[in-house]
């Protein structure tokens, strides 16, 4: 059987991966990039965690520059700053939260301004502001930071006086610093002045009329302002009446940008964005922090050691424990927009499509993220769709694939138990099993022939999750159909797993784990006792199914094992990296995803997947199935591509000649072959079968065309076989060939 | 007349002989095709039964390479 591979390059389907809608929903469940929770309580948006982390690495002159990104006057907020994000600081719930405004303070006392400010030009519009106070202040500040050129009319006499006019409740040291911040601003004071008769002279030479509440009120007695955008509309006036030093600066920010809308002619309300403190939907884990008591930022290093307190709030859940997430270093909404982004090129590079066919669709996401995020079923659905559209090559799944036809073909085996026209049971082991411990599988088989009343039908084949990993639904569809008849020729009996993942994708019928009837059963007599200590590995097929869990450790105590407790076991256990066919896909985040189950223990693994025992010994771990112990028997020791599929034909063969009687013929090819060491760990490097070779040397056979290339000495031939081109290079020998190298390649090649 | 383009040129220099027909490949005018895109190229060819040889290296070089981004598009 061949499967089809995509026509053409040059076909525009397009289908939507997800409405906007559905997108945005779907977005919205990760809160990775929501504000930190004193970050959302400040409501002039002091980006908090930036300036700990920058104290914490010594960095005042940074975090001075963030606090000044807030504020014109920083000795003014730092000294009197309400400070509402202290109190929202993730830390207050085990012990002292941050002391964030002493640490703004110690920013601005140990932090130098970079001496060079940007060369902006002067605004156009000039702005006048009648009348100081704490608000006003603030508002010229910020006025003259938008390089609007800003005069202050002001009863005071002095700058000395004007300061303690605006900041009256501040220590004195902290007033003369702001003579300092005055300096660096360029603002024009009219001193000794009467703010309330200077008003209609002097307002129509500006632009943009600001007043403090004293004045506003004194120049019109019951004037409205609306508080949201500071301005008395009746009057084109920007005032407005603030308390405490974080009110003052927050209205004056607001009142800035109500100046910015009017100097445009604009509606103050028009597009302002989002203002003020905001609620945050961050979640943030405090496993493994310990409470801590605030430390007086009376010294640069007590400063210092104060911001490393901070924890630095974040929600990478998912990201902690998936091997994949880290691999591309995305978080789910921006790999979500990105996957979406690449459904939907009509022409053009598909950047994602790596991403995309790399994860390995186990679902670890959607149990670690607070909020269920599932990249399992996106990378699925995208999948699917660019099969759909005709984007999706056949190239990086067409291995898993063919192994598939070859299990539910070639290798599958459907049989009654001898003397049983219909079983109440059939045993579907799984094609893993199969391909990596036969031995275990038959005597498994054996076993339930002869414990469990009714009949036990053997099913050997692929349950179809290779197909539905790939997101081939028509492909999908069949295998469902095709087994369901098989099923039903047996007359319905309830499946036995020996695959969690088996279990799962044949759910649609009644179907039970190995490890439930073993536990209902009782174990073999001839199990393997063990005292040894394990750290079992719980199957991604298996997530969800807290019985099948549950059931494993029990057999494993009651084997002697002593099970240690790792991290991310249960429902959060991550994947070998053959789920979702991401061993096929991409190797190298196979393997990561390997070291991550392994970096969780020393211990040998114990685990109830064949693929997870499988992936774990090729990284050199002692590595055993719950069934290897319980029948005594051994998996072949990482077992080659090739070796996989003799396996599963062996087995099928072996059980057909000795439980049914059938006879078996044994293929005759007509000559031998042998391979050299080379050539064989090259043919499972390249997924190159033996299978294919015999092929190609089939051919060779027939048709005489081969190349002998005189550098070399060797000969050299070649065969398509579907959607592949095989060459091998061989040797003749006396009775066959020796096989030296072989490679393939999928485009076709004619001459012109 | 306009020089044809080549993707890739590959000179036998007499070192490869056609087993079937028993005579050595020539420099000779190819084409690979990839889902539905051509690139013509110069291989050995045998000039009697027209095989065209890929070696290895190209094989598993330029044209795996430009499979891959083909299977992009």
């Amino acid at each position: 059987m061949i499967i089809e591979e995509r026509q053409s390059t040059h076909v525009y389907r397009q289908k939507r991966l997800f409405t906007k809608e559905e997108l945005e929903a779907r977005e919205s469940l990760c809160v990775h990039e929501q504000p930190a929770y004193c970050n959302a309580a400040c409501p002039l948006k002091l980006d908090t965690k930036a300036l700990t982390a920058a104290i914490a690495a010594g960095d005042f002159n940074k975090a001075l520059a963030l606090y000044e990104k807030i504020t014109p006057f920083p000795h003014i907020l730092s000294a009197g700053c309400e400070a509402p994000c202290e109190g929202r600081c993730k830390l207050c719930s085990l012990g002292e939260g941050i002391a964030i405004r002493e640490l703004e303070a110690a920013a601005v006392s140990y932090g130098e301004s970079p001496r060079k400010r940007g060369l902006l030009r002067k605004k156009t519009k000039k702005a006048v502001i009648f009348g100081l106070d704490l608000f006003s202040l603030f508002l010229a500040g910020e006025l003259a930071k938008k390089m609007y050129p800003v005069t202050v009319y002001c009863a005071e006499s002095d700058q000395d006086s004007l300061i303690r006019a605006a900041v009256p409740n501040l220590p004195a040291r902290v007033q003369e610093t702001v003579a300092a911040d005055l300096k660096k601003i360029d603002i024009q004071f009219e001193y000794s002045a009467d703010p309330v008769a200077s008003y209609t002279g002097a307002a129509k030479k500006y632009d943009l009329i600001c007043a403090s509440y004293e004045v506003a009120k004194a120049l019109y007695p019951g004037l409205e302002i609306d508080e949201a955008v500071m301005v008395c509309r009746e009057h084109n006036l920007i005032t407005g009446k603030t308390e405490g030093v974080l009110g003052a600066a927050f209205g004056a920010k607001k009142a800035a940008l109500s100046a910015d809308r009017l100097a445009q002619k604009l509606d103050p309300s028009n597009t302002r964005g989002e203002e003020g403190s905001v609620e945050t939907r961050l979640y943030t884990n405090l496993d493994g922090v310990e409470p801590s008591s605030r430390i007086p930022c009376d010294s640069r290093d007590n400063a210092i050691a104060e911001a490393s307190r901070c924890i630095q709030c974040k929600c990478d859940e998912c990201i902690k424990g998936c091997a994949y997430l880290q691999h591309y270093n995305k978080f789910p909404r921006i790999l979500t927009r990105e996957i979406y982004n690449n459904v939907s090129i009509i022409m053009g590079d598909h950047m994602m499509n790596k991403p995309i066919n790399a994860c390995s669709l186990c679902g670890q996401c959607s149990v670690l993220c607070p909020n269920g995020y599932d990249m399992a079923e996106i990378c699925k659905l995208a999948r699917e769709n660019m099969v759909y559209t005709g984007k999706m090559s056949l190239a990086p799944h067409e291995f898993a694939l063919m192994d598939m036809v070859f299990s539910n073909d070639e290798a599958f085996l459907c049989r009654p138990q001898p003397g049983f026209d219909n079983c109440k049971y059939v045993f579907f082991p799984g094609c893993q099993a199969t391909a990596i411990a036969p031995a275990t599988v038959r005597a498994a088989y054996l076993d339930l022939c002869s414990r469990l009343e009714g009949g036990v039908a053997l099913m050997l084949g692929c349950c179809g999750a290779i197909c539905d990993w790939a997101g081939r639904y028509e492909m999908y569809e069949d295998t469902v159909k095709f087994l369901d008849e098989k099923l039903e020729s047996l007359g319905n009996p309830t499946v036995i797993a020996g695959c969690p993942t088996c279990k799962k994708q044949l759910s649609r019928h009644k179907t039970l784990g190995i490890w439930e009837v073993l536990e209902n059963i009782g174990l073999p007599e001839k199990a393997k006792r063990t005292d040894k200590p394990i750290a079992i590995h719980d199957a991604c097929g298996a997530r969800g199914d807290s019985a099948t869990q549950d059931s494993i450790r029990r057999i494993a105590e009651s084997l002697g094992c002593v099970v240690e407790d790792t991290p991310y076991s249960g429902d959060k256990s991550p994947c070998c990296g053959y789920g979702g066919l991401t061993q096929f896909t991409n190797r190298e985040v196979a393997k990561k995803m390997t070291d991550k189950c392994l970096e969780r223990s020393e211990l040998p693994y114990l685990s109830y997947c064949m693929a997870c025992r499988d992936r774990f010994a090729r990284e050199g771990r002692e590595s055993m199935h719950l069934l290897e112990l319980v029948y005594g028997t051994s998996a072949d020791h990482c077992p080659d591509i090739s070796a996989k599929r003799y396996n599963r034909l062996g087995l099928k063969n072996e059980l057909l000649e000795k439980v049914w009687n059938e006879e078996v013929n044994a293929v005759e090819l007509g000559f031998t072959l042998e391979y050299t060491p080379e050539a064989e760990l090259m043919m499972d490097d390249r997924m190159i079968l033996k299978t294919d070779v015999i092929r190609v040397l089939q051919n060779l056979r027939q048709t005489g065309e081969a190349i002998l290339d005189e550098e070399t000495g060797l000969t050299v031939t070649r065969a398509r076989l579907g959607n592949v081109t095989f060459w091998v290079k061989f040797t003749e020998t006396e009775t066959g060939y020796l096989v030296h190298r072989a490679y393939s390649h999928r485009m076709t090649i004619q001459p012109r | 007349m306009a020089t044809e383009k080549n993707y890739y040129t590959i000179d036998p220099e007499g070192k490869l002989t056609c087993m079937k027909c028993r005579v050595k490949l020539v420099k000779g005018k190819a084409k690979f095709m990839y889902l539905d895109n051509g690139f013509p190229v110069e291989l050995p060819v045998c000039p009697k039964c027209g095989f065209v040889y890929v070696p290895e290296e190209l094989a598993l070089g330029k044209v795996l390479s430009v499979e891959k981004a083909l299977e992009d598009k």
